[in-house]
């Protein structure tokens, strides 16, 4: 049981803080550094509620429904062992230690490269099933919250990393530098994400569970410490770790074997010019969909915000004291000026908004009107999205004809 | 149900292999192979490594097709339709047995109970009559002692008396060997090859795969030399470990430099002998 | 190689703690003589009784009965340290040392020097989130330690989990040890080739290979044992045999579980 350096990166010590425990030059024993590194993102138990934990096991439970009835219908008999035996690669990959710029070393998921290889729902229960045997056996990572986990990342870190990777891999060839950059950055975006995901489930438990005294009776930290605490770490080490896993097993396939990477390349590949059928783009962006979707259904924790964003705020509000003491809390407590500038009054009545505070009239609660306000959003988006697009792609057939 | 096919003509071929072509990744291993298997033989098919005659086992237990030709099993063609239909599969996996050659694939159950149970568990026998199966197979391998451990917990050795443990549990007609003594040290290696010669009353037809000469007396009656994916002679293994010859141009034996007692270095082609 | 040398330890470490568990397993201990379906749902209810507790009491009492659990189980004190208390204690203790800092409330005591007040509620928090975390890490540990994993597997059936599920964990635990003898293998004989120290880029390279020479050959595997799994006559259908046997002893344990996790619910919340 040896000591280790903990090897000092060139920037200061803010970065990790104790998540990851790194120290410029501090010697701690291994078998304490294991115990940091290891922790990652595998939520132990007793950190979030058994309400939120029966919540995200509830989560869970469609897409690994979906996922097995997808596979099973197209591996049939073949899904046993090759659920099997990748759970077993996932379980072992994230016991490798990768070497990270800045001289440090972390750990990465895997989601990344097991989305690119397998497809996002071979992923999903492939990793499922290695966070839950690490759970069970090794204990890393908690019973009630293994929903919880597998949600962040097996589900949450696979539609990511598959939605980031197929957009931005495009239709580039299967050896193309492109899909090593689009690897990258799926990997890094999807534990990013899932990393979110815990810091908001971390973040909402003082919210609504307290005990008579107002002690917080899970997770401590409110959102806005959880969130940058989770973030920091993952934004760097961790999503570091993730992107050069990722980025590194897509060059060493490109390099021996491409034709692994074809389970994620779309079907024409660097093709040329000339739109996809309507259909394999359906296909092809449907877990983007889904995350779309699931977005849309998140968005009343919004509601959880305490205050508004600082800036959100209309003429009137400089008159009543609610709304001024709405905007001194979130200015540190600086007092506002007496009247609003001239120049906000002026535009102020210029435009009024379908939906005010995000709650069409006849909505009554906020929660509701949040989501059908990012539905309603959204919808306009993607429609004026495909009308821009139907016409430039017609105005490019059109030239296509000419030439 | 137990629906058995038929075997149509009672001294038809157990397998006719006719001009099968097998192509694995631009690498062709079976070229226009033909052969054909008796019933109640014990058969050897040698070979240097690559030579085609793994593949030809794989083949022949319908876990992969050839390209071109046509194989028979039991005057019936063996093809992926047919093994498509569940009654056909039923019945001919449980008539045919393969033993592969590395046995960390084949050991796929957490425990070697388990592992033994798991074809008559596929061929729906009833739970009573798998347990005294695999107990009484368990014995008859003596890896009883076994029958909770894991399977990276097992020596080389174990491994493969469980692998042909769990093979023979379903009493299977004929018996593919793919290679049964290699990686295993002298002692296993002679172990194996006892209770091989001792199968009484189990299948009637052996197909074993070696490269390993000192074995193919022991377990067979007729052998075939493969080469680059075809047979290339075929004959009573005393015929053919007398070709010295032919044993060097497929890679049977080898020649290399060696010293004699008495301090003379040379070299010629020679087979490790053994001493009786 | 520092990563090389580190993943190394790693997959020793879980080659040993299977070991270890798979040792404990065999002891003649109350746990150990238990039927794991009644452990299994038992001890998973205990902990989520920890887990819904509002009060520090209860859990502390769940972590009592656990202890007497391990105890009379020949599980090791030392044991339950090295691998449970003393990494929570590094880990969620270190988390929750901001909290009496953080979480607003009435303040008790003030930081020397500096000033900032203590709250009550923080400090309560933080023994909530250390006494739940020790208190199921300790209860699954034992779970663990006191049941060969095989059986850990089948008794998963008594929750629910689905036959199809159940085989896959078998087959990924098992093939998991396959796996890390033949990375071991592979990145043992890499260091061994290794000089000096490497870029970084080139060390990335390395690690990114491994990784890819597995992934490769894990590809390759599963198609071989999908071929064996073929010719055992394996068709889709899952199947396994269960010997699980409920004797008096199991019932009581069973009751003995209930009650307490009752008792836990009732005073608890």
């Amino acid at each position: 049981m040896g000591c280790v350096g903990i090897p000092s990166s060139k920037s200061p010590t803010r970065w990790g803080g104790r998540w990851l425990g790194y120290n410029e030059t501090l010697y701690v024993p291994q078998w304490i550094q294991k115990s940091w590194q290891k922790a990652d993102m595998h939520i132990p138990d007793g950190y979030l509620s058994p309400t939120t934990c029966a919540i995200l096991y509830g989560s869970a439970a469609p897409f690994w429904y979906s996922s097995l009835q997808r596979l099973k219908k197209r591996l049939t008999a073949r899904l046993v062992p090759l659920l099997a035996v990748m759970a077993a690669l996932s379980f072992v990959i994230m016991m490798f230690n990768l070497p990270l710029p800045g001289g440090t070393t972390g750990h990465a998921v895997g989601v990344g490269i097991a989305t690119i290889l397998l497809g996002p729902w071979a992923s999903i229960l492939a990793i499922s099933i290695a966070l839950g045997i690490q759970a069970v056996f090794f204990g890393d990572g908690g019973l009630t919250t293994l929903g919880a986990n597998c949600f962040n990342m097996a589900i949450v870190g696979s539609l990511v990393a598959y939605a980031v990777y197929r957009l931005a891999a495009g239709r580039a060839a299967l050896t193309s530098p492109r899909r090593v950059v689009a690897a990258a950055l799926a990997g890094y975006v999807a534990i990013n994400a899932s990393a979110l995901c815990a810091a908001v489930e971390f973040g909402i438990q003082p919210m609504f569970f307290k005990d008579a005294s107002g002690a917080p009776l899970y997770a401590p930290y409110p959102l806005k410490i959880a969130v940058p605490a989770m973030m920091i770490g993952h934004l760097t080490f961790a999503g570091l770790a993730e992107l050069v896993l990722s980025a590194g097993v897509v060059a060493y396939f490109q390099r021996t074997n491409p034709v692994l990477l074809r389970q994620t390349a779309s079907a024409n590949l660097a093709a040329g010019p000339g739109a996809a059928s309507g259909e394999s783009v359906w296909h092809a962006l449907r877990p983007l969909w889904v995350a779309l979707a699931l977005l849309m259904v998140l968005t009343p924790l919004g509601i959880l915000a305490a205050g508004t964003a600082w800036g959100e705020w209309n003429a009137g509000d400089f008159a009543t004291a609610q709304g001024r003491e709405m905007m001194a809390t979130a200015s540190q407590h600086a007092a506002p000026p007496a009247a609003p500038p001239r120049g906000l009054e002026r535009l102020s009545t210029l435009w009024t908004a379908p939906f005010p505070q995000y709650a069409p009239s006849f909505v009554r609660h906020p929660a509701l009107g949040y989501a059908l306000s990012a539905m309603f959003g959204s919808g306009a988006i993607l429609l004026v999205s495909f009308a821009a697009g139907s016409l430039v792609r017609r105005a490019r057939g059109k030239n296509h004809e000419l030439s | 149900m137990n629906f058995e096919f038929p075997i149509l003509n009672p001294t038809a071929s157990v397998f006719q292999v006719r001009e099968v072509t097998f192509r694995y990744h631009q690498v062709t291993a079976l070229d226009g192979l033909s052969l054909s298997v008796r019933p109640g033989t014990r058969v050897a098919l040698m070979g240097a490594n690559g030579s085609g005659k793994s593949t030809l086992l794989r083949l022949l237990d319908g876990l992969a097709f050839p390209e071109s030709g046509a194989i028979d099993f039991c005057g019936e063609p063996l093809t992926e339709e047919r093994l498509q239909n569940s009654q056909f599969a039923h019945s001919f996996r449980r008539r045919v047995g393969l033993v592969f050659q590395n046995p960390d694939i084949q050991l796929f159950c957490p425990t070697v109970f388990d592992e033994v149970a798991f074809g008559p568990l596929q061929l729906h026998w009833p739970k009573e009559k798998v347990r005294a199966a695999v107990e009484n197979m368990l014995e008859v391998m003596r890896v009883a002692h076994l029958r909770d451990r894991s399977p990276h917990h097992l020596s080389t050795g174990e491994k493969k008396r469980v692998t042909l443990a769990s093979v023979l549990v379903l009493d299977p007609e004929v018996l593919l060997l793919d290679e049964p003594t290699a990686a295993l040290d002298p002692r296993s290696a002679s172990q194996m090859i006892d209770f091989l010669i001792g199968l009484h009353g189990g299948p009637k037809t052996v197909i074993t795969t070696t490269h390993d000469l000192d074995i193919v007396e022991d377990v067979a009656d007729e052998c075939f030399v493969f080469q680059s994916g075809r047979v290339v002679a075929s004959g009573t293994p005393m015929e053919i470990l007398s070709q010295a010859p032919l044993l060097e141009r497929t890679n049977l034996i080898h020649a290399h430099r060696h010293i004699h007692s008495t301090g003379e270095t040379h070299s010629h082609p020679h087979l490790h002998g053994h001493k009786h | 190689m520092n990563f090389l040398e580190r993943t190394l330890e790693g997959f020793l470490n879980a080659m040993e703690h299977a070991l270890s568990a798979e040792a404990l397993a065999k002891a003649p201990g109350l746990l150990q003589r238990i039927d794991p379906r009644v452990k299994v749902a038992g001890i998973l209810t205990l902990i989520v009784a920890a887990a819904a507790a509002h009060r520090l009491w209860v859990i502390a009492a769940v972590f009592g009965i656990a202890l007497l659990l391990g105890v009379a189980s020949r599980v090791s004190p030392l044991l339950l340290a090295k691998r449970v208390w003393i990494p929570v204690l590094l880990f969620t203790g270190v988390i929750v040392l901001p909290a009496p800092l953080v979480v607003p409330g009435r303040a008790i005591a003030r930081l020397p020097g500096l000033g900032w007040p203590l709250s009550a509620q923080g400090l309560a928090s933080a023994e909530y989130l250390v006494a739940r975390v020790m208190t199921a890490a300790t209860l699954s540990v034992l779970m663990i330690v006191s049941t060969p994993w095989t059986r850990v597997m089948k008794a998963l059936r008594v929750l629910r989990v689905p036959m199809v599920v159940v085989v896959i964990l078998g087959m990924a635990y098992r093939y998991i040890f396959l796996l890390l003898e033949s990375s071991r293998d592979m990145l043992e004989s890499r260091r061994s080739r290794m000089v000096g120290a490497l870029k970084g880029s080139d060390q990335r390279r390395i690690a990114a290979a491994s990784a890819g020479v597995l992934i490769a050959k894990t590809l390759q595997l599963s198609g071989d044992v999908y071929s064996a799994m073929l010719a055992r006559g394996f068709a889709g259908e899952v199947a396994m045999l269960e010997d699980f046997h409920a004797a008096a002893r199991d019932w009581l344990a069973l009751a003995g579980f209930a009650s307490v996790a009752a008792a836990a619910f009732y005073f608890g919340l």
